[in-house]
């Protein structure tokens, strides 16, 4: 179980920062700020 | 030896003789681009001097000497618009419809025979690559039929084109002259390599020459392919006209007539189309003959096909809308106000009923997936799941097809207060129905791998970390997803028109790297059991047939809407149509004539499907000798 859990954290850790840096680039790319509700 | 060599030899010279029949026409056009006159050169320019006259290119902007008659003003009269009793446009828009419905069959099928061809030669299980070998023979034998209907209907093609609209067809063709001789050149080397190919393949079945066979696949898809691109550009100039100047003369330059702004985003989409609707045709085939089967054998094999078509089309199913967004970008970029006719104004309704469909066709092949899942021992494991499945398709689904705004009457607007529905109102905007469709794609990629590891237990070392992670990899991906979708509300749309990328980058992650994940968790993976093809239940058949089905009203719907969006011109904004039918038809209308030829084309397909079936059964024993592996047997893996 603790092992499961292990592996539960490492996924979402590593899919987490997966999908934040697909948003961040992929906007980027098109010149646009992927963070703009955030600096506001 | 020396009749295999003098075997050989043949096949090396009717391979050259294909690449050299493909090339033929760009010879032909080396010399000089074809115009029907001497070509125009700088030193002829001087020497004519003031007599030359120049025109400016309407989207190259760049400047031309013309060569051709500026388009023809028409009028509403016999000499311009020769009719029947009848509605002119209709007639054509049949034929059109028809011609389009059996290219597009005969161009896809043959891409599908090349891969599964390939597919055979590769694999090193003898018995699996015997049945491709036949699933491959099986299916060119359908568009054999198929493809002297499409000559037939081309055929009537041009004489609706000649005998209703003379002056726009004459001046087409004046600007197309060399494109259109190509383009019958081009056809006469599709028919010579297809007819090589299929009646060449028992005698070279084997070795090398399955090699020369396998390259004459590749030439006869070449062809089929530029034939697609050939007409694109057609329809590409009518919509978005280069290489003319305002008056419609033609500049000179056959490259800019061609390579006009839709024109690639018009080939990609098209091409993609054209091999989704091949699969769904070939899986409703193999659905009727699966159900109309006597024998276990025959059910397993037709179960087999169906499945291998369907995984086909699907796989060119899944990349169609982003194609679709960017042949809207280029349409938008081209002229703004044409995307606003298609997608906010006239024809907005029509890509609701377009979300429909789409909608219809993934729920369709999610369906026969949750139902294959049942043809193998092991999957029962994931039945239980299905159910969320159900519930995030449903609910993305109905994201999707929400209109942003109802036709209604002042009553029900009163009632209602205001156009937009105060809940429902919301998710009829783009940012909501991007997240609804990515939603439905990425729990179809989720449906395909349950169904790829459906009968199997993974052995390698990593396997529990590897579910774990699959499973928050697809979780993060909805949750990402969904995310995207809501964030777009809150910020200006000059930034919110981008968030579809990221969407659509997280859904093609997920359908790249879990796969490949996948792949590598199943490889030595234990089998519960095989697959027991023809064990499948009868539900399943039809939601092939109306994957099918949805796919033959799309491709009409999508069609109608291209061409609608030209409004009141023949070709846009330099050729006006002054025929009485220049305008739009109510959605009603379109509706009836997209569900005609739709019903037409699958009563005269069946008739092909008969005719293919009759040649079956005159020579079963020839069949059955010739090619091997005719008799199925289940396969242990897919």
């Amino acid at each position: 179980m603790g092992q499961s859990i292990m592996y539960g954290i490492i996924s979402v850790i590593i899919c987490v920062a997966y999908f934040t840096l697909i948003d961040h680039v992929f906007m980027d790319m098109q010149g646009l700020d992927y963070w703009y509700l955030f600096r506001k | 030896m020396g009749r295999v060599t003098r075997k050989n030899l043949f096949s090396i010279m009717a391979l050259c003789a294909m690449v050299g029949l493909l090339l033929l026409p760009i010879v032909m056009a080396l010399p000089s681009p074809a115009t029907g006159e001497e070509a125009p050169t700088a030193d002829g320019a001087k020497k004519d001097g003031d007599k030359v006259e120049k025109g400016r290119d309407v989207y190259y902007k760049t400047e031309g000497i013309v060569v051709g008659a500026p388009a023809p003003k028409t009028m509403d009269g016999p000499r311009d618009y020769p009719r029947y009793n009848f509605e002119s446009r209709v007639l054509l828009w049949f034929a059109n419809q028809q011609h389009l419905y059996y290219g597009s069959f005969v161009l896809a099928v043959p891409i599908f025979c090349m891969v599964i061809e390939f597919m055979g030669v590769m694999t090193k299980d003898k018995a699996l690559a015997k049945r491709y070998d036949q699933l491959a023979y099986d299916f060119i034998k359908i568009s054999l039929t198929a493809y002297s209907l499409t000559a037939i209907l081309g055929g009537i093609l041009i004489f609706t084109f000649l005998t209703l609209y003379p002056a726009f067809f004459g001046y087409l063709s004046s600007i197309f002259r060399p494109v259109m001789h190509i383009y019958a050149l081009m056809f006469v080397a599709e028919s010579g390599t297809l007819y090589v190919y299929y009646y060449g393949w028992d005698k070279m079945k084997e070795g090398f020459l399955k090699w020369i066979h396998l390259s004459m696949s590749v030439i006869l898809n070449v062809i089929g392919t530029l034939l697609m691109m050939l007409a694109n550009s057609w329809i590409g100039f009518m919509m978005s006209p280069a290489g003319v100047d305002e008056q419609g003369r033609f500049l000179g330059n056959i490259w800019h007539v061609i390579h006009t702004a839709l024109w690639n985003p018009l080939n990609v989409h098209r091409l993609l189309g054209n091999m989704a609707f091949g699969g769904g045709v070939v899986a409703a085939y193999a659905a009727y003959k699966f159900l109309a089967s006597k024998t276990d054998e025959d059910r397993a094999h037709y179960d087999w096909m169906g499945y291998i078509a369907m995984a086909l089309g699907v796989a060119f199913l899944i990349p169609l809308p982003f194609a679709g967004y960017w042949l809207m970008r280029e349409v938008y970029a081209y002229r703004q106000q044409m995307g606003i006719t298609l997608m906010g104004g006239l024809l907005a309704w029509l890509f609701i009923i377009q979300a429909t469909m789409i909608g219809i066709l993934f729920l369709s092949t999610n369906y026969y997936l949750w139902q294959a899942m049942g043809r193998m021992r092991g999957a029962e494991k994931y039945q239980r799941y299905i159910k969320y499945l159900v519930f995030l398709l449903a609910c993305g689904y109905l994201v999707f097809i929400t209109p942003h705004t109802m036709v209604m009457t002042p009553a029900e607007l009163k009632a209602m207060g205001g156009q937009q529905h105060p809940v429902l109102g919301n998710y009829g905007v783009m940012s909501a129905k991007n997240g609804g469709i990515n939603v439905i794609i990425t729990t179809t990629v989720l449906s395909f791998v349950w169904y790829m590891r459906g009968n199997k237990v993974s052995t390698v070392s990593w396997a529990k970390f590897g579910n774990i992670f699959m499973g928050v990899f697809f979780a993060c991906a909805y949750i990402n997803i969904i995310w995207l979708a809501i964030y777009g509300y809150y910020i200006p749309a000059n930034v919110r028109v981008g968030l579809s990328v990221p969407q659509v980058a997280t859904t093609l992650s997920c359908l790249f790297f879990m796969f490949a994940l996948n792949s590598v968790m199943m490889k030595g993976a234990k089998q519960m059991g095989p697959i027991e093809w023809g064990k499948i239940s009868v539900r399943s058949q039809y939601a092939l047939i109306m994957l099918a089905t949805a796919f033959t009203w799309m491709m009409g719907l999508m069609g109608y809407i291209r061409s609608s969006v030209r409004l009141f011109w023949h070709v846009n904004e330099i050729m006006r149509d002054n025929s009485p039918w220049a305008y739009t038809h109510t959605t009603g209308f379109a509706a009836n004539m997209i569900s005609f030829n739709v019903l037409f084309f699958w009563l005269s397909i069946l008739f092909v499907f008969w005719l293919g079936s009759l040649a079956a059964k005159k020579a079963p024993v020839e069949a059955k000798a010739g090619v091997p592996g005719s008799v199925p047997q289940p396969a242990g893996s897919h």
